[in-house]
């Protein structure tokens, strides 16, 4: 807890060293895809392994653009509305979806994410087509309050979805998770509680995806099609896909760490990304939270040996 | 009539696993359903908790007609069930299996959960000294931090049971309790399953061991599909067709 606190307070005081610098941008985006591989997580504890998450985050964005752009409404109506929107239309969409379990949903949603993506660049002048819409208001004029806008609605983010996993609402996904049949027999309905994940999940994938766009001014579809959802699975499983803050340590490692130290590489980026997933892949079945807690384990287990030989001693 | 079928059909493509199938269970009583190896008992089973729609009949339990109901409504309605294999959540611990499954009664309300208002707080609380006052009824306290999973097997049903309790069921389905069970554990299931009696649930259990007829007030017999019998325990035992479903006419003095 003192080291989230900890962190909090550097991050907060962070903008008066660095501001207005790439280091900023860098973070703004961190904080926007600790959000969304967070909300990633917290749906799949219920099972569901929605390999269309780039596109609901998509939808956020259009949800917001679109009435910005062409009906003039102010980017505080339309930030919320692009949260609404996809927790809505994530609700409807897994209402069917959520007869499908395992590699079938996974499947299932993967289509999903190239139909929806789709029938974005099919727009017309309404979305832009595949080139995107432009022109999407700017919220500030200045980099530092975008990033204190993020930063807030990460933590606001963040509390939220710790409370929907370590609440009843949690133990009732990972009930239907583990075994639907079961969990009907109690009375935990497996339909009702996947589709108010997605709903949940949705929502913050949609907010933080409304902010980025009008942070950014445009909301393009390349920026949300099978690329944008394997990114944002890859932060979950080298963080680790089996601790709340897994994903966290997932964005700092791929994303933070090589746009902070390495940028001198550029093209030769992505093969360090490669190496670092490889070894992941390999060593580290439950990512770097994982790891932690092995070298955790591992440090306990000395001490307690040491304190045993020092009782012993005479 | 707590529970009424009436006139129950199944079938699989052209196959009638039940057929015309109608039996009642009052309130308070214990009721088994018995019948050889693919008689249909695990049919009627899952045709009772929504598991598989009907195809034709009605289930009828306290006044509503469950017999399109999906399996959590039935257990919403107060009919709790335990299952033959995998009777539970198996990466949960013991006691996080029995809490995980008090959320009828009582019931925090997504509103509540969220906002952890005082009345989820309160409910919590009760649950977690009803949990181990469960686990202490079919004798698990020892073993309340333990991986469902690693349970041994007698062990896992007994949790089955006790996840069923939570639900604080008026009528509980066993699915072949003693199945797979050694003499000892089959003592302790009869005595468990007499003491839910005493507390007030009505049972019935389907069930392939005859063992289970000393514990009956009534026994109906299926086989092939259809009720060949129904009566006292003793009636049943001594019932020619009974005896010749069970071990073939050959046996039949």
């Amino acid at each position: 807890m003192s080291i989230v606190g900890a962190l909090i307070v550097i991050l907060a005081l962070l903008p008066l060293g660095i501001s207005g610098t790439y280091y900023m941008h860098v973070l703004i985006l961190a904080f926007v895809y600790v959000v969304i591989s967070s909300s990633w997580r917290v749906v799949s504890i219920s099972g569901q392994f929605n390999i269309a998450i780039g596109a609901f985050m998509g939808i956020g964005a259009y949800a917001a653009a679109i009435p910005n752009v062409w009906l003039g409404w102010p980017p505080w109506v339309t930030i919320p509305l692009g949260a609404v929107a996809a927790a809505i239309l994530g609700a409807v969409l897994a209402f069917p979806f959520a007869r499908l379990r395992t590699i079938y949903y996974a499947m299932g949603t993967l289509f999903l994410g190239y139909v929806i993506i789709n029938l974005i660049t099919a727009g017309g002048k309404t979305t832009g087509m595949s080139t995107g819409l432009g022109g999407v208001e700017p919220l500030f004029s200045n980099r530092a309050h975008y990033y204190y806008l993020a930063l807030g609605l990460m933590i606001v983010s963040m509390l939220c979805l710790y409370r929907f996993e370590f609440s009843r609402i949690g133990v009732r996904m990972k009930a239907v998770s583990q075994s639907h049949e079961v969990a009907a027999s109690v009375g935990i309905g497996e339909r009702r509680n996947r589709i108010l994940a997605v709903a949940f999940g949705s929502f913050f994938a949609g907010l933080m995806g409304a902010v980025y766009c009008h942070y950014q001014g445009v909301a393009s579809p390349s920026s949300y099609g099978l690329a944008a959802t394997l990114w944002i699975i890859m932060y979950v499983l080298v963080g680790g896909i089996n601790s709340y803050w897994g994903p966290t340590i997932g964005v700092g490692i791929l994303l933070v760490i090589p746009e902070f130290f390495f940028r001198d590489l550029r093209g030769d980026l992505p093969y360090v990304t490669a190496a670092i997933l490889l070894i992941i892949a390999f060593t580290m079945p439950e990512g770097i939270v994982g790891l932690l807690k092995l070298l955790r384990a591992r440090v306990f287990a000395r001490r307690r040996t040491k304190e045993e030989v020092s009782v012993d001693a005479p | 009539m707590l529970l009424e079928i009436k006139d129950l059909t199944k079938n699989f493509g052209g196959l009638a696993a039940v057929s015309d199938f109608s039996m009642d269970v009052a309130e308070g009583e214990i009721v088994g359903l018995i019948g050889p190896n693919g008689a249909g008992k695990s049919t009627v089973f899952n045709l009772i908790t929504g598991v598989l729609p009907a195809t034709s009949g009605t289930i009828v339990f306290d006044g509503h007609d469950i017999t399109k109901k999906l399996p959590d409504q039935v257990a919403r309605l107060g009919i709790g069930r335990t299952f033959q294999l995998n009777p539970l959540f198996p990466d949960f611990t013991v006691l996080e299996n029995v809490t995980s499954s008090f959320d009828l009664h009582p019931r925090s309300t997504l509103f509540d959960i969220f906002f952890n208002t005082g009345k989820y707080r309160r409910n919590e609380a009760f649950i977690q000294v009803k949990a181990r006052e469960i686990l202490e009824l079919v004798g698990l306290l020892d073993e309340v931090d333990e991986l469902a999973k690693n349970l041994p097997h007698g062990h896992q049903k007994m949790l089955g049971v006790a996840r069923a309790l939570a639900t604080k069921p008026r009528l509980l389905l066993l699915d072949e309790p003693l199945a797979g069970m050694n003499p000892g554990e089959i003592q302790d299931s009869l005595d468990a399953i007499r003491s839910m009696r005493a507390n007030g649930i009505t049972v019935l259990i389907v069930e392939h061991n005859m063992q289970i007829l000393t514990l009956c007030d009534r026994v109906v017999v299926i086989s092939f599909g259809k009720k060949i019998t129904e009566g006292l325990p003793e009636e049943v035992r001594a019932n020619t067709e009974v005896i010749s479903a069970y071990f073939g006419t050959d046996y039949v003095c």
